[in-house]
């Protein structure tokens, strides 16, 4: 049984992110792999036995809601360590960082990955294209925060930008190690593109998976594809 | 007595309606847009005359506004914004004329400007939840500016829906409130407090805050109910506050909902245009053949991912039409849900497939405007 947990869906869903864990559920199920996913409230626990821990976009007051709860036992990190995936979109993203500063204060982050973010001067919003070493296609997204994301030295690139903006900051979107993914896509970004919510399953299996025909899924990601000006 | 460069300007803003008119448009925002052009003050000067109601909301502004029409309509003549023209100049156009009352629906970032401008004996809030993301950024955002305005009209009435803590923030300084609770409901977006950013606690539909904010202190409490129910009552209240006699609306009176015959079936649109106005839809009544028409224009929201947050379980066992500009974005999503969708060319096609008689269509903003008006 896989393990997907949903973190603080109440507080990290306002953009649509939570369709993240259903796609991975859905394309487990195609290959007859059994998933679970789980609602963790900012009031619960963190479980420790997790393959796969989810975070989305949220609200100001509601991220640093989030990190105070979060931050309680470094549960995520050592999960993490241990190999658990983890993909963060958006605020979610700040939060594994190792700084994030707001207009009036400045927090310590979950120290997942080496970026800090900041206040940028202006809303970036729409449609973001990038591409990814990890994928032959481009992946396509929605972005819409107000944060620059910088990268430390020890952090790696998740994605390029072609069209958008996603970092803010030289021409990248997100970060990512082994087994930890942050990016600015919505969309969901699993939803829109099928071969991320696939190589997440692999990673979480430890094993290949095999290939599955889902039709309305390859058309849905090569539409939205041919949208990317 | 209006001033003679806002008489000018009320007379080249109608002579432009007019014009308008005559080449087909509906001739509500150029006419504001003019007025507002060569007299800037134009919708303070013209409320000035007038007894204002304004009426804003994420979900059920139209709808309400005409409610509210109706019910003070019993007084005297009533000014009031056409079908969704709730921007300044949409204002604008509406208090032209010479009616005593002004019932004005208000775009939700508009609102604290026309607060400011008109000085409304009454404010009626219905709701603030996610819509037009692209646009509005953060529900919190809208909270905010709305509490700085209401807490400086102090010569205004505010009738409130304090079941949504964002509405009840607001408000939360204002000097007359009216706050009315129904209960029973939860918020979709509301698990943080919007005063002080602590975790709401929230039990069977009521909340509280350790910062005090909480629904259980009201001045009018209504048994629950649906959408469509509540904003009858809020409209009745507001009613009441200007002296007019209650009236009756049915059940569904106030939902976004056209019945219109098609080659001799019976579509029945409904305007379904965000997580919250969708999970309302879904969970009314719906007829076997089902018609969900998807567009993502600047109205209707330009990002697709909220589609996630609603749950289209209610349709399994339905048969389900795909359309819009936007198909693929609903068809996946209610794939993985497990709805199998039937993507199609247009409504039409989809009824000339449908089956049944009856037909539920649900359909974003632009999508319904077009299909029904």
């Amino acid at each position: 049984m896989l393990e997907i947990i949903r973190i603080h869906n109440e507080l990290l869903g306002t953009y649509g992110d939570r369709g993240n864990s259903d796609v991975l559920q859905y394309r487990a199920g195609l290959r007859k792999i059994k998933a679970r996913v789980t609602d963790i409230s900012y009031l619960d626990p963190l479980p420790r036995s997790g393959d796969i821990y989810l975070l989305g976009g949220a609200e100001d007051a509601a991220q640093l809601l989030s990190l105070t709860a979060l931050r309680k036992g470094s549960i995520l990190a050592r999960a993490a360590n241990k190999g658990a995936v983890v993909l963060a979109i958006c605020a979610g993203f700040q939060l594994l960082g190792t700084k994030y500063t707001t207009r009036d204060e400045e927090f310590v982050g979950l120290g997942l990955l080496d970026v800090s973010t900041a206040p940028g001067d202006k809303r970036l919003v729409g449609d973001i294209a990038v591409k990814s070493p990890l994928f032959e296609v481009p992946l396509t997204g929605f972005e819409n925060h107000s944060s620059v994301t910088t990268l430390g030295p020890d952090a790696t690139p998740f994605a390029s930008v072609i069209s958008g903006n996603g970092n803010g900051v030289a021409g990248l979107d997100g970060a990512m190690s082994e087994n930890v993914f942050g990016t600015y896509l919505h969309g969901p970004v699993l939803a829109r593109n099928p071969e991320f919510a696939d190589l997440l399953l692999e990673l979480a299996l430890g094993t290949s998976i095999k290939p599955v025909e889902d039709d309305l899924a390859t058309e849905y990601a090569k539409w939205r594809r041919a949208l990317i000006k | 007595m209006r001033s003679l460069k806002l008489r000018f300007a009320i007379a080249v803003a109608r002579s432009a309606g007019a014009t308008s008119k005559l080449l087909g448009h509906k001739g509500e925002t150029l006419p504001g847009r003019i007025l507002l052009a060569i007299e800037p003050e134009a919708i303070s000067l013209l409320a000035q005359s007038k007894e204002v109601i304004l009426v804003s909301g994420t979900n059920g502004k139209t709808s309400t506004t005409k409610a509210v029409t109706t019910i003070v309509s019993q007084l005297g003549p009533v000014a009031t914004s056409g079908s969704g023209s709730n921007l300044a100049w949409g204002a604008a156009n509406a208090l032209m004329s010479s009616a005593p009352y002004a019932v004005l629906e208000i775009d939700e970032l508009h609102l604290p400007s026309i607060i400011a401008q008109t000085d409304p004996s009454i404010v009626l809030l219905l709701n603030l939840t996610r819509d037009q993301l692209h646009r509005m950024h953060e529900v919190k955002r809208v909270a905010d500016r709305w509490h700085v305005e209401c807490s400086e009209a102090t010569n205004t009435i505010f009738v409130a829906d304090i079941d949504d803590p964002y509405i009840n923030y607001s408000i939360v300084n204002a000097i007359n409130v009216v706050r009315v609770s129904f209960g029973g409901r939860t918020h979709p977006d509301g698990a943080v407090c919007p005063r002080c950013g602590s975790y709401l606690t929230w039990v069977r539909g009521n909340y509280s805050c350790i910062c005090g904010l909480n629904n259980k202190i009201n001045e009018l409490k209504f048994k629950k109910g649906s959408a469509s129910y509540r904003n009858a009552i809020l409209a009745n209240i507001v009613g009441e506050i200007v002296g007019a006699d209650p009236v009756e609306f049915t059940e569904t009176a106030l939902e976004r909902s056209v019945t219109k015959e098609i080659s001799g079936k019976n579509a029945h649109f409904r305007l379904t245009k965000n997580p919250a106005s969708w999970t309302e839809a879904l969970q009314g009544d719906l007829h076997h053949d089902v018609v969900l028409v998807l567009n993502a224009r600047q109205v209707d929201g330009i990002d697709t991912s909220w589609l996630w947050d609603v749950s289209f379980k209610a349709l399994k066992g339905h048969r389900v039409f795909v359309c819009g500009e936007r198909a693929l974005d609903m068809a996946y999503r209610i794939h993985v849900e497990g709805v199998t969708p039937e993507v199609v060319e247009s409504v039409d096609v989809a009824l000339s497939l449908a089956t049944g008689s009856e037909i539920s269509v649900l359909s974003a903003y632009t999508a319904f405007f077009e299909l029904v008006m």
